[in-house]
């Protein structure tokens, strides 16, 4: 699991290099493009809504706290276009994601990259854009 | 002798962009050099200077000038065909009256960030023509951009595109093509733009919309729409170009070739700019299969949460109200 969590950072990082975030209304008033937020935790809700799609991760710390991240994603239209569909990420799975952190509310974040633990090689509603997060 | 050479070396100065690829940021200076040979005539080629970006290209001519895709900006392309796909260059489809078939569905083809550069202008040469009283809101509106109309679900209007497709669908009645209707995956919140084609003037002293009223007719192949009317709540951009209820605007829309669509774009609002704006902003054709799908925006907006502009109690009444909040709650 650590092992698939480094390589999801070095693919962020790869990522962030590559393809630098534009300044998109939104995103950068929104999300911090510098600190990241990894986890792995469980799904509580997966939002199929516009104007984007949110995924809630409950993720619970050493101390039995328990904190929920909610990631935004772009539009379900945008993802289902991209081969995805209701069924692809259901409430109660365990998952690990890496993202960018809201400005403010820290729990809040754009979704970088998403898997299941129990496949961690496949990443879920890849493709999604940064970017476009913030945007109608 | 002397314009001929002036294109030439717009010719030049677009290919020479073309193979060095610079990063947006930098291409910019590319793109007011083939904008300055260009000229800003009517007809003229203003968006030439959109050739700077990362991974433009010349997909056909236009009047004689070379028309450019625009780079990708966001993922404004993700569900066109490639720009170097050969079919772009396909023959335009017709309609059964003869004239082209502009329906698409198209992406891109205005502008979902700043204008100014989307629309091929050089940096600053838009905001040099703004009267003092726009360049100041503008200014107001940059450090403040969670107060957009659009990013609350209220329409978005021209030359405003989102990263979605977009369509014109033609109304044939018993007389003809009466009217034209644009309709977008999002962005018309609810409304549908309506073109009219049956000959009709605008209205004297109309209540202004988000839309305003529009006329279209045919100049040969070249779709022109005239719109006056326009209310002055959206903005033109996402960073604030502001206009005023005198804004009338010109588009002309031709389809050069199978993929693409050209938008030269006149601006004319004297209570905003010293003189008539240009741009030029192309869309490109989507992949077969590609529909325009339902897009409810107000259905889940969370927008301004995260950056903490918006608490949780005073986003649950945009959902209601649709608008943005009169008082910011954190800057």
């Amino acid at each position: 699991m650590r092992m698939n969590l480094g390589l999801l950072l070095a693919g962020l990082g790869v990522f962030c290099l590559t393809a630098p975030i534009a300044a998109h209304h939104g995103f950068d008033t929104e999300y911090d493009s510098n600190k990241t937020i990894t986890g792995t935790g469980v799904v509580s809700k997966v939002e199929w809504t516009n104007p984007h799609m949110h995924v809630y991760i409950d993720v619970t710390d050493a101390s039995g706290k328990v904190t929920t991240y909610n990631l935004e994603l772009t539009s379900p239209n945008a993802i289902q276009r991209l081969g995805w569909n209701k069924n692809d990420l259901l409430a109660g799975e365990k998952v690990t994601f890496a993202g960018h952190a809201g400005r403010v509310v820290e729990s809040r974040g754009a979704l970088d990259s998403l898997v299941k633990v129990s496949a961690p090689k496949q990443e879920i509603f890849k493709g999604q854009r940064p970017a476009e997060v913030g945007s109608n | 002798m002397k314009r001929m050479l002036a294109i030439s070396g717009t010719v030049l100065g677009l290919m020479l962009a073309l193979v060095v690829q610079p990063q947006a940021q930098g291409g910019r200076g590319g793109g007011q050099a083939a904008g300055q040979g260009a000229g800003r005539g009517q007809g003229a080629a203003p968006g030439a200077g959109q050739g700077a970006g990362r991974g433009a290209v010349v997909v056909g001519q236009l009047a004689g000038k070379p028309v450019v895709q625009p780079a990708q900006r966001g993922a404004s392309y993700r569900d066109s065909i490639s720009p170097t796909d050969p079919a772009m260059n396909g023959p335009v489809p017709r309609l059964a009256d003869g004239h082209p078939d502009l329906s698409g569905p198209w992406e891109g083809g205005g502008s979902d960030q700043d204008m100014e550069i989307d629309g091929g202008m050089a940096k600053g040469e838009l905001d040099a023509l703004l009267l003092p009283w726009a360049k100041t809101l503008k200014a107001e509106r940059s450090k403040a951009i969670y107060g957009e109309p659009y990013i609350y679900c209220l329409p978005m209007s021209v030359p405003r595109v989102n990263p979605y497709p977009w369509t014109f669908v033609n109304g044939y009645t018993s007389k003809g093509l009466e009217r034209i209707y644009v309709l977008h995956e999002t962005g018309d919140a609810g409304a549908h733009r309506v073109v009219y084609m049956d000959g009709r003037k605008h209205p004297v002293d109309p209540l202004p919309t988000w839309w305003g009223h529009s006329t279209g007719r045919w100049e040969g192949d070249t779709l022109v729409i005239d719109t006056t009317g326009y209310n002055d709540k959206f903005w033109f951009d996402s960073v604030g170009t502001p206009h005023t209820e005198k804004l009338h605007t010109i588009e002309r829309w031709t389809r050069i070739s199978y993929g693409t669509l050209v938008l030269d774009f006149t601006i004319d609002d004297p209570g905003t700019f010293t003189k008539p704006v240009e741009l030029r902003f192309v869309a490109r054709i989507t992949k077969p299969g590609v529909d325009l799908m339902e897009y409810i925006c107000a259905e889940n907006n969370q927008i301004g949460l995260a950056g903490g502009y918006l608490s949780k109690d005073n986003a649950s009444q945009i959902g209601i109200a649709g608008g943005p909040p009169q008082t910011p709650e954190k800057k």
